[in-house]
């Protein structure tokens, strides 16, 4: 998984690409740490394949940040959707619509 | 000989499922609507030859929990299976104190895929697993592959994708859902079932690794223009039929466990398939699978029957 992350309109933004699973760890581990802002954006447009080790790393990463700032994420497919319904990631992160502005800048 | 009985609460609910049995001459029907004990008097008679007891969950688990320790009690060897329309599925819990295995949810409408039930009542009584190529249409092509290596899972997902290629919009879920089941079916099998003697895992998920030279992972799918269906097989046999129900209620219950509840992988399979199978025969093989619809309405949170086999006479290859 590659992972981008700008700062837009004081909010923390994420752009996770590609299968994330057991190999996305040390991504997804780096990420609570890069929060600054009371808003973490999430986009998942460009993602692949979550599987359940994915779903893991991600709501680890994800209850890391509800401490600390409110977790939004974008661009999910209909299967993304699914997978975090039934597991729990919409208890922690609220979905939105609005498309994030592409990268201003990477980590 | 009637070697099947099915328990109902009352008339009305056995006037429910009469288009699911109809022609089943080895099937006993009761009805509960004056207590147990009647029931169970008619029952101890046949007990020897009874092999499959069908429950409606009008009648489990309420207002009858004890009912399944009390058929046991005729007869340990007993196969229970549940049945239930969509609208009023049971709890999981009561099922995996009960051992339960074999859950059949149909929808609401009778006379819907009701013509499933005899073939899973003639699956119990004859112990024999499921087999991929039963709810594909004759003469669909089944693939499949046998894995040397980790690295061969991304391969084998493309594999299964191209098969899977069309376009729209159903066509285009059913192949995301697709690689998401062969990839979980893929690591369960990888990185869950070889265990050491004292049942250790070997491997740690996403560990490149060899298949042992002894070790037998095949990957099997077929897509018939509908229904895809789809089984992981492997030679461990280390999964206990017993965890995996637990796995389903662990992750059902606890919804936001944010470290690994364990199974969450075989939950996701069990929640994106329309039937879900597990075939166990311990020591030497594990068989994980099942079916998908291309316009399944089944939504990921709308309630699943599962079928859960050990110690099977066969397990179709």
């Amino acid at each position: 998984m590659n992972l981008a992350n700008y700062v837009s309109n004081g909010e923390d933004c994420f752009i996770l690409e590609g299968i994330i699973d057991a190999h996305a760890e040390d991504a997804l581990k780096e990420i609570p740490k890069k929060v600054k802002h009371p808003v973490a954006r999430f986009d998942f447009s460009l993602a692949g394949r979550i599987n359940s080790m994915g779903i893991a790393l991600i709501l680890r990463c994800f209850k890391e940040i509800s401490d600390k700032a409110e977790i939004r994420i974008e661009g999910l497919n209909q299967t993304h959707s699914m997978l975090f319904k039934m597991t729990g990631v919409f208890l922690l992160a609220a979905p939105v619509k609005a498309p994030v502005g592409r990268k201003e800048g990477t980590a | 000989m009637q070697n099947v009985t099915v328990l109902y609460s009352d008339e009305t609910d056995r006037k429910g499922w009469n288009e699911a049995f109809r022609g089943m001459s080895h099937v006993m029907t009761v009805t509960a609507e004056n207590g147990l004990t009647g029931v169970l008097e008619g029952l101890r008679a046949m007990r020897e030859n009874l092999r499959v007891a069908v429950i409606s969950s009008r009648l489990y688990p309420y207002p009858h929990p004890g009912l399944v320790g009390l058929l046991r009690e005729l007869n340990p060897d007993l196969e229970v299976l549940l049945i239930s329309r969509e609208a009023c599925a049971p709890p999981l819990k009561p099922l995996l104190e009960d051992r339960i295995r074999h859950l059949c949810i149909l929808p609401g409408q009778e006379g819907v895929h009701e013509d499933r039930l005899p073939a899973v009542i003639d699956m119990l009584l004859k112990q024999r697993g499921w087999d991929i190529s039963c709810c594909l249409k004759e003469g669909t092509v089944l693939h499949s592959y046998r894995l040397s290596s980790s690295d061969d899972k991304e391969d084998l997902i493309a594999k299964l994708e191209e098969l899977l290629s069309g376009e729209g919009e159903e066509m285009e879920l059913l192949r995301q859902k697709g690689a998401l089941l062969a990839d979980e079916l893929l690591e369960n099998a990888m990185y869950d079932a070889p265990r050491s003697g004292c049942g250790d895992r070997l491997f740690s998920k996403g560990e490149r690794r060899s298949m042992l030279p002894r070790e037998d992972i095949v990957f099997s799918f077929g897509f018939d223009g509908e229904t895809l269906s789809l089984a992981l097989t492997d030679n461990w046999g280390s999964l206990d039929p017993d965890e995996v129900l637990e796995y389903l209620t662990r992750n059902e219950e606890d919804v936001l466990d944010c470290g690994d509840p364990g199974g969450r992988g075989l939950f996701i399979v069990w929640r994106f398939l329309d039937r879900f199978h597990v075939a166990v025969t311990p020591g030497h093989l594990t068989r994980v699978g099942g079916q998908l619809h291309l316009r399944s309405t089944l939504t990921p949170e709308a309630p699943r029957g599962f079928h859960i086999m050990n110690g099977c006479e066969e397990v179709a290859a």
